[in-house]
C-alpha cells in the first residue's frame, strides 16, 4: 500500500507543471477520474489506459465546446447589430434618421399626434355640474336658472368667448356678460348664506 | 429517436440554459427593439453549431505526460 502511494506521489511530483493545467487540474478534481489515473499509474496496462482516455477526451470536448459558445455569442451579436446598422442606413428614411450627431432620436419619435388632444377634450366635455367635487357648490349651481347654467358651462367647460357664445345662442354679448355676472352673483350669496 | 441524439439533445439545452445570463449580457450590444430577436437568433446558432461542428481533434490524457 506504501508502495503504491509512493509511485502515484512520484508520478505527481515529476509532472507538476503538466498536472497545474487547468484542464488537467479540472479534470482530476473528480474523484472517478483521479481513481481512474491512479489505478493507470499503478497499473500501466493498455485498457486502464484507454479507460482514463475516455473520461478525458469527454471532459476535453466539453471544454471546447463551451469556449466555442462563448465566443461565438460575443461575436455573433456584434456582427448582428453591424448588419442590422449597415442595412438600416443603406435605405434611411428621413423620418428614421438621427436628429442629432449620434442618433437618438429620430424625427418620426417628434411627430405630434393631433387626434389624442380631441379625446382629453371630450372627457372634460360633459355637463359642468359632471365636474364638480364640492357638494356645496354643486347644490348652489343647481339653484341657478336653466340659462344661466347653460351660460357658465360654455364658458368654463367648453371655453367659448363671450361672442361665439352670444352667437350659438343668438343673443347680444352684452346680455351673456350680463347673465355671466349675474349667475356668479347668486353663486356668491348662496354660498355664503350657506357659509353662515 | 436514439440514446445518443436524446443525450446530444439535453447536452444542448443545458449549454444553452447555463449560457443564458452571458447571452442576456451581449444583448446590450444592440438596439432595445432588435433584443428579442438577437436572442432567438443567438440561441438558435448555438444549437445549430452544437449539431454541426466536429469537436473531436482532442488530445489523449497520456500525451501530457511522458
Amino acid at each position: 500500500m506504501d508502495n503504491d502511494n509512493q509511485k502515484i506521489e512520484e508520478f505527481f511530483y515529476k509532472n507538476n507543471e503538466r498536472v497545474n493545467n487547468p484542464i488537467i487540474k479540472s479534470f482530476l478534481s473528480d474523484a472517478k477520474n483521479l481513481y481512474l489515473v491512479q489505478k493507470a499509474i499503478l497499473n500501466p496496462t493498455d485498457s486502464n489506459k484507454k479507460l482514463v482516455d475516455e473520461s478525458f477526451q469527454a471532459h476535453y470536448i466539453n471544454i471546447r465546446k463551451i469556449k466555442y459558445v462563448s465566443n461565438l455569442i460575443h461575436f455573433f451579436s456584434l456582427d448582428f447589430d453591424k448588419k442590422r446598422r449597415r442595412l438600416q442606413n443603406r435605405s434611411l428614411l428621413i423620418l428614421d434618421k438621427g436628429l442629432s450627431e449620434e442618433g437618438g432620436t429620430t424625427a418620426k419619435e417628434l411627430i405630434e399626434d393631433e387626434s389624442n388632444e380631441k379625446e382629453l377634450n371630450n372627457i372634460v366635455g360633459d355637463g359642468l355640474l359632471d365636474n364638480i367635487e364640492d357638494e356645496q357648490l354643486l347644490k348652489s349651481l343647481q339653484k341657478l336658472t336653466v340659462k344661466q347654467l347653460q351660460i357658465l358651462e360654455l364658458i368654463y367647460v367648453k371655453d367659448l368667448s363671450t361672442k361665439e357664445i352670444a352667437q350659438t345662442l343668438q343673443t347680444t354679448p352684452q346680455n351673456i356678460s350680463n347673465l355671466h355676472r349675474k349667475a356668479l352673483n347668486k353663486l356668491n350669496n348662496t354660498l355664503r348664506k350657506k357659509g353662515d | 429517436m436514439t440514446n445518443l441524439e436524446n443525450q446530444h439533445i439535453k447536452e444542448t439545452l443545458t449549454i444553452i440554459e447555463n449560457f443564458t445570463p452571458r447571452i442576456k449580457q451581449c444583448l446590450y450590444n444592440t438596439d432595445y427593439q432588435e433584443r428579442e430577436d438577437l436572442e432567438q437568433e443567438i440561441k438558435l446558432k448555438i444549437i445549430e453549431k452544437l449539431a454541426t461542428v466536429k469537436f473531436q481533434n482532442v488530445p489523449s490524457f497520456w500525451d501530457f505526460f511522458s
